[in-house]
C-alpha cells in the first residue's frame, strides 16, 4: 500500500483521484472501477488464488529485466482432469508497459470465471472444460514505471533493455522530464511571432497551422523535458527502445528491419521465461493477448510474405473474430498486416506458428467512445487528420468530453513554466491516463465485454467425442470396426496450419488388445460404400485431426477376439479411451 | 573399428605440400580431439599462460558437454576483439583443431594479443562433434536435444543401423522396378540418376544403411537428436525444419553466443572455422529479395494512404520527406520505422561496398596460398548456409565476417580441362564478373547449344547481367527449368573426387565396395559407398600442414581491422578568443569502419570524439561528437568553432570500443 500513498504525494490530478479510495486490502470479487498498479495487480492475483485454492494455482513465470516477478494464474478444475489433458486457453495483457487496462481485462476474466463457478451453469461448464493460463502483466517493469513515473499515454511501452537510440555511445541518457512535477509528460509550447501555429479560435487549448501570410503565435517544442545529455536534442534516448511484441522468435528481424526488435530474438529475459512457460503447455490452442488501443481483434500473420493461413483456419478465425466484433460494439476484426501494418517477431506469430494456437490480439478501447453529441448527431467526418494524427473535430469533442463528462481529469490546461533552455513556455495537453485508457467509470464495461469475447472463443475449444460405431463380425475371428471422432465446436483438435507445417504431432488413434491384431486400417472416406484410405504400415496407429463442427471416421479390420482398446490422444484436445469386446 | 583416416598416408602427391614440416613447438596434432579433450587443451593453455588467458563456460550442450571459450588478452583494458568460432556443424573435427592451433600461435607471439583481444570457441557443437568418435560412424551434427523428426508416437526411434558391421553407415542399393539409379560406366562404384533422354532406365533404389526400426515403412527417419547449431542463428533462419530448431537461438549453444556477442561491442571481426570459406570466395550473392534502398516501391495499399504513385520508385530519403509531415509533432521518422511500415524486409545479399573487400581479400588469399607453395586444386567449399553463424555475424552484428574450410578433397585430374563444358551447375556458382569474363563468343555458343530461343543473344544476356537484371544464378535456374543439365553425366563430381582421393591416398579405405547383404525388410541389397567424413576430414597426418599454411591468414585479416586515429588538427585563430578547429580522423587500415552492412543495420558502436577544455564556449559543434563512419584508408573531418577567454591546452580524445582510438592536445591562444 506504500505505493498508493507515494502516488498521492508525488502526483496530482487524475492519478491520485483514482487512488483516493482508502488503502485497503484487495478482496474478491475484485473491483473494476479502478486500476491496479504492478504490486496491486500481483496482490489481486494472490487474492484470487487464496479465495479459490481448489480451482487455481499461481506460477512464477520468471523475472523481468529489473527483477520483478511475472506471475501466471492457472484456472483448472483438477476433478475434471489434468491441465495438460484439456484444451489450453492462454490470456495475457500489458506486454506493452503503458497498455495497462489489458491487465484489468485479464484479472476480470479470471475473477468472472471463478466467482460464477457453481452459480452460472455455462461458466461452470466452461471452467470444467478447459485449462486457463492468465498472465495479466507481461511487461511488469513497464507497468511499474507507467504507474510510478511521469509518462505520456504512450511511454514506458518497451522493455528496460538499454539501447543507444540516438547512436551517441550513451544508453538511455535522455528521458522526458516531468518539469512541473504533476506525474504527466505533456507538451511544451512557446509564444513566438514566427511560430508555425496559432491558437484555434474554437478552442484556445488547440493550435492550428498558420497559412502563408498569417502571423504565427506558437512554436511547438515537443514532449515535456530538457536536454539531459547536452547534445542539442530533447528526450531523444529514453528507455529501450525494445518492443516486447517484436522480440518473439518467429519471423523475427533485426532492428533495421523492425524497429524495437532488439539484438536477437527473446533477448528479453521475462519474455524468454514466458516463451518457456508457454512451450511447457503444449495444450494451448486458443490465445488472446490484450493491448491498447483502437478497438480491434487482430489475427495474424504479421507480414504479407508469410501468406495467409490455410482456408480452414481462416474460417475458424472468422467465426470467432466476427462474433467478438458483435460482443464488443465498435471493435473490428482485422487481419494484422493487411489492415494495420506489418510486424515481425510479434507474439501472435509465435503462438500461431510455434505453439499452434489460434491467436487474437485485442486492441482495447476506442477514444471514439469519448463522446459529446446530441441524439442523432453523427461523428464528425475525418478532416485534416492523417493516419498518425487525430482530426481536430474529434479532438474538440474529446476535450468537451473531458470538460463535461470527466471534469478535467484527462487534460492538463496549458500552464506557464520557466524552462532552463527555452525560457518562458507553457506546458499542457493530454495526461498519461488519457487517450489510450478508459476513464475508470468506463472500465467495468470494457473489461466485461472483452472478457466475454474470450469466453465465446473458450466455449469453442474442441470437444471430442469418440464412438465405436460398428463392430461387425465378417469372418471367423475377423471383425470390421468403425470408429468415429466428432467435434461439436468450432475449433479443430489442432490447427490446419500445424498439420501443414508440421508444427507438432497430430492426434493419434490407436487400436490394440492382448488377443487381437489390426490387419488393416485407415480413414473412412465414404461410409456408405466403405471406401477407406488404408495406411500401409502400422495400421493400428492412425494420425489425424478432428475438424471443427465435424467428424472423422476410421475403419479397421481386426483379427482375434476379446477386449479391444480404442485410444485417442491429442496434444490439445485431451485423451479418450474406450474398451470394446469383440465376440 | 579401424578408421582408414587414421592411416599414415604420403602427402608428396598433394600439390605443393611436400616440404611443409610442422614448426617446432606448434600444433603437432596427431589425432582429432573429442570435445572433452579440446576443453582439456583449453585448461592446459590457461595453466601455461595464467596471466594472458582465461577459460569461460559459455553454455552446456543438451548432451552435458561444456561449450568453453578461451579469452586471450582480455585483461589488457579496452581494445577491439576478434571472435573465433569453430565447428558449429559438429561434423568438422579439423575446424576445432584450426581454432586450437590459432590459439597456440597467438600465445606464442605476444604481439598478436598485445593490442587485440581474442574470444575463441573451438567447438560450438560438442554433441554433434562427438559423432565422429561414435560407432557406427555417420555424419550428422545435430545436438543431443530430443526431437521427434517424423512427428509420430515415438522419440528418436529410427536411427541408422550398421548392418554389415563395418563401423560405417554407408548406402544400400536395391534392385527395384521403380529404381532411379544406375552405376556410372566409367566407375561402377559410383551411382547416377538414370537419364531417360539417353535411353537409360533406372535399376536401383538407394537408401542410407539401416532398417525400419519402428515399422512405419520409412528408413532412418527419426535419428537421435536434435538441433543443428550451425543453422540456428537468426539471419535467413528457416522455420519448420526439424534440424534447424523451432526458432533461432532455441538452444543454449546459439542463444548464449548471441547474448555474449551483444554484450561485447568490442568484437570487431568474426572468424569461423567450418564448412564455408569466405576467405576463398565471398559470401553468396544473388538471392532474391533484397530491396534496393534507392528504388523502393510503395505497396498499393500504403500508396493509397499516402496518396503517392504505387508504380513509381522512391529513395529512402524521398519517403522520409513524404512521411515526416504526417508524424505527430516532435517525432522523427527513421529508416527502420519506414522499413517496418512498408515491410521492406531484410538485406539478403552482401552489400556492394562490402563485396569489394570480400573480393579483394579473396584474391589476396589466393596469392597468399600460392606464395606458400599451394596450388589450388581442391573442390569448392560448401556454400554458406541460411541461419549460419558466419552470415549472422555479417548481416546482424555488422562486422566483417570470414570463414575458412580447412580441407576439401583435391579435384580429380580432369582429362580435358580446357573443354570443360558450361553447365547450369557451373554458371550458378559464378559471380557476375566471372560470367561476363567468359566472353560473348562462349556465352553465345552455349546458348545455341542448349537450344535457347534464338532471340536470346549472347550480347543481350551479357548486358542484362551487367545491369543486374539477370544474375548467373537466375540464368542457371532458367536453364534448369528448361531441362538443361550437364551434358556429360558421369556421376557426382564430389564422389568422383572422393573415390580418387581414397584410391590414391587412403589405399581405397575411403570407400566401401558394394557387397551383397540380406536385408530383413528389403531382401537382397548391396551395401557400400563413401566412408563418412572422408570428404571433409583428412588423415591425421595431414592436419599439421593444413593448419600451418591456412590458419595464419587470420593474422593477415586482423591486420586490416579498421584503426582510428587523429591524423591532423588545424587551428585557426579568428581573433577575440574565437577559434576554428578542424580535425581529421583517419582509418589507417584497409577494412571500413564499419562495414556497409554495419552502417545499414546500425549495430557497431560509433567512435566518440571528445573535445575537452576549461570554460569553452561551443559556437559550433558539441563537446561530444559521435563518429559513425570512416572508410578504409580514408579520413573523416569534424569542425568546431569555439571561444575561450584564456589561452589553454585542449585535449582531443577519440575513443572507440572496436577500432582503437587516439589522444591529441592542441594549444590555443598564448
Amino acid at each position: 500500500m506504500k505505493t498508493i500513498f507515494r502516488h498521492i504525494l508525488i502526483t496530482g490530478g487524475f492519478l491520485s483521484l483514482m487512488n483516493l479510495m482508502p488503502a485497503q486490502e484487495i478482496t474478491v470479487p475484485l473491483r473494476f472501477d479502478r486500476y491496479y498498479d504492478y504490486e496491486e495487480l500481483i496482490e489481486a492475483m494472490k487474492a484470487l488464488n487464496r479465495a479459490y485454492p481448489r480451482l487455481t494455482h499461481l506460477d512464477l513465470v520468471g523475472k523481468s529485466e529489473e527483477n520483478r516477478e511475472i506471475w501466471a494464474l492457472t484456472i483448472n478444475n483438477p476433478q475434471t482432469g489434468n491441465e495438460l489433458d484439456k484444451p489450453g486457453v492462454y490470456v495475457d495483457g500489458n506486454i506493452h508497459g503503458n497498455e495497462v487496462q489489458a491487465g484489468e481485462v485479464c484479472l476480470y476474466f479470471a475473477d468472472y470465471l471463478l466467482k460464477n463457478y457453481g452459480k452460472n451453469p455455462r461458466i461452470t461448464a466452461l471452467v470444467d472444460k478447459n485449462a486457463y493460463y492468465v498472465v495479466p502483466s507481461v511487461n511488469v517493469d513497464g507497468r511499474y514505471h507507467f504507474f510510478n513515473d511521469p509518462n505520456t499515454p504512450s511511454t514506458n511501452r518497451g522493455l528496460r533493455r538499454p539501447h543507444d537510440d540516438d547512436r551517441d555511445g550513451l544508453f538511455d541518457e535522455d528521458f522526458p522530464d516531468d518539469l512541473d512535477g504533476d506525474g504527466n509528460i505533456c507538451n511544451m509550447r512557446k509564444r513566438d511571432p514566427f511560430g508555425q501555429y496559432r491558437t484555434d479560435p474554437l478552442d484556445s487549448r488547440l493550435m492550428i497551422p498558420v497559412k502563408p501570410g498569417e502571423p504565427g503565435e506558437w512554436t511547438l517544442l515537443g514532449q515535456e523535458g530538457i536536454d539531459n545529455d547536452g547534445d542539442g536534442q530533447v528526450n531523444e534516448d529514453s528507455e529501450g527502445y525494445v518492443d516486447p511484441n517484436r522480440n518473439w522468435p518467429y519471423n523475427w528481424e533485426p532492428p533495421y528491419v523492425q524497429r524495437g526488435s532488439d539484438n536477437y530474438p527473446l533477448s528479453g529475459v521475462g519474455l524468454k521465461a514466458l516463451a518457456n512457460y508457454i512451450i511447457d503447455r503444449p495444450n494451448i490452442i486458443m490465445a488472446f493477448a490484450f493491448h491498447n488501443n483502437g478497438g480491434m481483434f487482430l489475427r495474424g500473420p504479421g507480414t504479407e510474405d508469410q501468406g495467409d493461413f490455410p482456408r480452414n483456419d481462416v474460417e475458424v478465425f472468422d467465426y470467432l473474430g466476427k462474433n467478438a466484433e458483435k460482443i464488443v460494439p465498435g471493435y473490428r476484426y482485422l487481419l494484422s498486416w493487411r489492415d494495420l501494418y506489418s510486424t515481425y517477431g510479434d507474439f501472435g506469430d509465435f503462438m500461431d506458428n510455434i505453439v499452434g494456437a489460434y491467436t487474437f490480439v485485442g486492441e482495447l478501447y476506442r477514444t471514439d467512445d469519448e463522446t459529446f453529441r446530441s441524439p442523432g448527431e453523427s461523428q464528425k467526418q475525418e478532416d485534416e487528420g492523417s493516419m498518425f494524427t487525430e482530426n481536430t473535430s474529434r479532438t474538440k469533442e474529446r476535450l468537451e468530453f473531458n470538460d463535461h463528462v470527466v471534469h478535467g481529469d484527462l487534460y492538463k490546461e496549458w500552464t506557464p513554466y520557466n524552462h532552463p533552455t527555452y525560457g518562458e513556455i507553457e506546458i499542457g495537453g493530454w495526461v498519461k491516463m488519457s487517450s489510450r485508457l478508459p476513464h475508470p467509470f468506463m472500465l467495468p464495461d470494457l473489461v466485461h465485454r472483452n472478457a466475454a469475447a474470450v469466453i465465446f472463443s473458450s466455449e469453442q475449444t474442441p470437444e471430442i467425442k469418440l464412438e465405436v460405431t460398428e463392430t461387425e463380425k465378417i469372418d471367423r475371428n475377423l471383425y470390421r470396426v468403425t470408429v468415429r471422432l466428432s467435434n461439436r465446436k468450432a475449433i479443430p483438435s489442432l490447427t490446419y496450419h500445424a498439420v501443414q507445417k508440421k508444427i507438432h504431432e497430430q492426434d493419434i488413434l490407436k487400436v490394440h488388445g492382448k488377443q487381437i491384431r489390426v490387419v488393416s486400417g485407415g480413414r473412412l472416406t465414404d461410409l456408405y460404400r466403405n471406401r477407406v484410405v488404408y495406411k500401409e504400415h502400422k495400421p493400428e496407429i492412425q494420425y489425424l485431426q478432428v475438424p471443427g463442427f465435424g467428424k472423422i471416421e476410421f475403419q479397421f479390420l481386426v483379427s482375434g477376439k476379446g477386449e479391444m482398446q480404442v485410444e485417442y490422444t491429442s496434444l490439445k484436445a485431451g485423451k479418450i479411451r474406450k474398451t470394446v469386446s469383440l465376440k | 573399428m579401424q578408421k582408414p583416416l587414421g592411416i599414415v598416408c604420403l602427402l608428396a602427391s598433394m600439390a605443393g605440400m611436400a616440404g611443409w614440416l610442422p614448426l617446432k613447438g606448434q600444433s603437432g596434432f596427431r589425432e582429432y580431439l573429442k570435445p572433452a579433450e579440446i576443453n582439456a587443451r583449453l585448461e592446459g593453455l590457461q595453466a601455461k599462460y595464467p596471466s594472458q588467458v582465461s577459460v569461460k563456460k559459455m553454455a552446456v550442450s543438451p548432451g552435458g558437454i561444456p561449450v568453453n571459450m578461451l579469452e586471450i588478452g582480455s585483461g589488457g583494458g579496452e581494445r577491439p576483439a576478434v571472435l573465433v568460432v569453430a565447428n558449429a556443424e559438429g561434423t568438422y573435427p579439423i575446424a576445432s583443431l584450426g581454432a586450437l592451433y590459432l590459439a597456440g600461435r597467438i600465445l606464442a607471439e605476444p604481439d598478436k594479443y598485445s593490442e587485440l583481444k581474442w574470444y575463441i570457441i573451438p567447438c560450438l557443437n560438442p554433441d554433434g562433434a562427438m559423432r565422429y568418435f561414435s560407432d557406427p560412424l555417420y555424419m550428422d551434427g545435430r545436438n543431443a536435444r530430443e526431437v521427434n523428426d517424423d512427428l509420430d508416437d515415438q522419440m528418436d526411434e529410427d536411427g541408422y543401423n550398421d548392418l554389415n558391421g563395418d563401423g560405417y553407415i554407408t548406402r544400400m542399393r536395391v534392385r527395384h522396378p521403380e529404381g532411379e539409379w544406375i552405376p556410372v560406366d566409367s566407375d561402377p562404384r559410383m551411382m547416377k540418376r538414370a537419364d531417360p533422354a539417353k535411353g537409360e532406365k533406372g535399376i536401383y533404389k538407394v537408401y542410407t544403411e539401416g532398417v525400419d526400426d519402428d515399422g512405419d515403412g520409412k528408413y532412418n527417419e527419426d535419428l537421435p537428436g536434435g538441433v543443428d547449431p550451425s543453422i540456428n542463428f537468426p539471419h535467413l533462419f528457416k522455420p519448420f525444419t526439424s534440424a534447424g530448431g523451432k526458432w533461432p537461438g532455441e538452444i543454449d549453444e546459439t542463444f548464449r553466443l548471441m547474448k555474449f556477442v551483444y554484450e561485447h561491442p568490442e568484437i570487431a571481426m568474426g572468424f569461423y572455422f567450418g564448412s564455408s570459406d569466405f576467405c576463398y570466395a565471398p559470401p553468396r550473392a544473388g538471392r532474391r529479395g533484397s530491396v534496393d534502398m534507392n528504388r523502393i516501391k510503395i505497396p498499393p495499399r500504403q500508396a493509397r494512404r499516402f496518396n503517392v504513385d504505387p508504380d513509381k520508385t522512391y529513395t529512402m530519403e524521398e519517403i522520409k520527406q513524404l512521411l515526416q509531415p504526417m508524424m505527430p509533432q516532435g517525432m522523427e521518422i527513421s529508416e527502420s520505422m519506414i522499413a517496418g511500415f512498408l515491410g521492406l524486409g531484410a538485406v539478403v545479399n552482401p552489400l556492394e561496398e562490402d563485396m569489394k573487400f570480400y573480393k579483394h581479400l579473396s584474391e589476396e588469399y589466393k596469392e597468399y596460398l600460392k606464395e606458400k607453395g599451394y596450388e589450388d586444386e581442391r573442390l569448392d567449399a560448401p556454400q554458406d548456409r541460411d541461419g549460419s553463424f558466419e552470415l549472422w555475424m555479417y548481416y546482424h552484428v555488422g562486422v566483417p565476417s570470414f570463414s575458412m574450410n580447412l580441407f576439401t578433397l583435391p579435384k580429380p585430374e580432369e582429362k580435358n580441362k580446357d573443354g570443360e563444358a558450361l553447365s547450369p551447375e557451373r554458371i550458378e556458382k559464378m559471380s557476375k564478373e566471372e560470367f561476363l569474363g567468359l566472353g560473348e563468343e562462349k556465352i553465345e555458343k552455349w546458348l545455341r547449344e542448349t537450344g535457347s530461343p534464338s532471340q536470346f543473344k549472347g550480347s543481350q544476356v551479357m548486358a542484362m547481367v551487367e545491369s543486374g537484371q539477370l544474375t548467373p544464378e537466375r540464368i542457371a535456374a532458367m536453364m534448369k527449368q528448361q531441362g538443361v543439365t550437364e551434358k556429360k553425366n558421369d556421376g557426382d563430381p564430389a564422389m568422383k573426387a572422393l573415390i580418387a582421393f581414397s584410391d590414391r591416398e587412403l589405399d581405397g579405405k575411403g570407400f566401401v565396395e558394394w557387397m551383397p547383404f540380406q536385408h530383413p525388410d528389403l531382401g537382397e541389397v548391396e551395401i557400400g559407398g563413401a566412408v563418412p567424413f572422408t570428404e571433409n576430414t583428412p588423415p591425421a597426418s595431414m592436419i599439421d600442414s593444413l593448419l600451418e599454411f591456412q590458419v595464419p591468414w587470420v593474422f593477415e585479416l586482423t591486420e586490416k581491422l579498421p584503426r582510428l586515429s587523429i591524423r591532423e588538427v588545424k587551428t585557426t585563430d579568428l581573433g577575440n578568443g574565437v577559434y576554428r578547429l578542424e580535425v581529421w580522423i583517419e582509418n589507417g587500415k584497409y577494412l571500413p569502419f564499419p562495414t556497409a552492412m554495419g552502417e545499414r543495420n546500425q549495430q557497431p558502436a560509433p567512435a566518440i570524439l571528445l573535445l575537452e577544455g576549461v570554460n569553452l564556449e561551443f559556437l559550433q559543434g558539441l563537446p561530444r561528437t559521435p563518429v559513425q563512419k570512416v572508410g578504409g584508408m580514408k579520413v573523416h573531418k569534424e569542425e568546431w568553432l569555439i571561444r575561450s577567454a584564456s589561452s589553454q591546452t585542449l585535449t582531443l580524445r577519440l575513443t572507440s570500443k572496436n577500432a582503437w582510438g587516439d589522444v591529441k592536445t592542441i594549444k590555443i591562444g598564448g
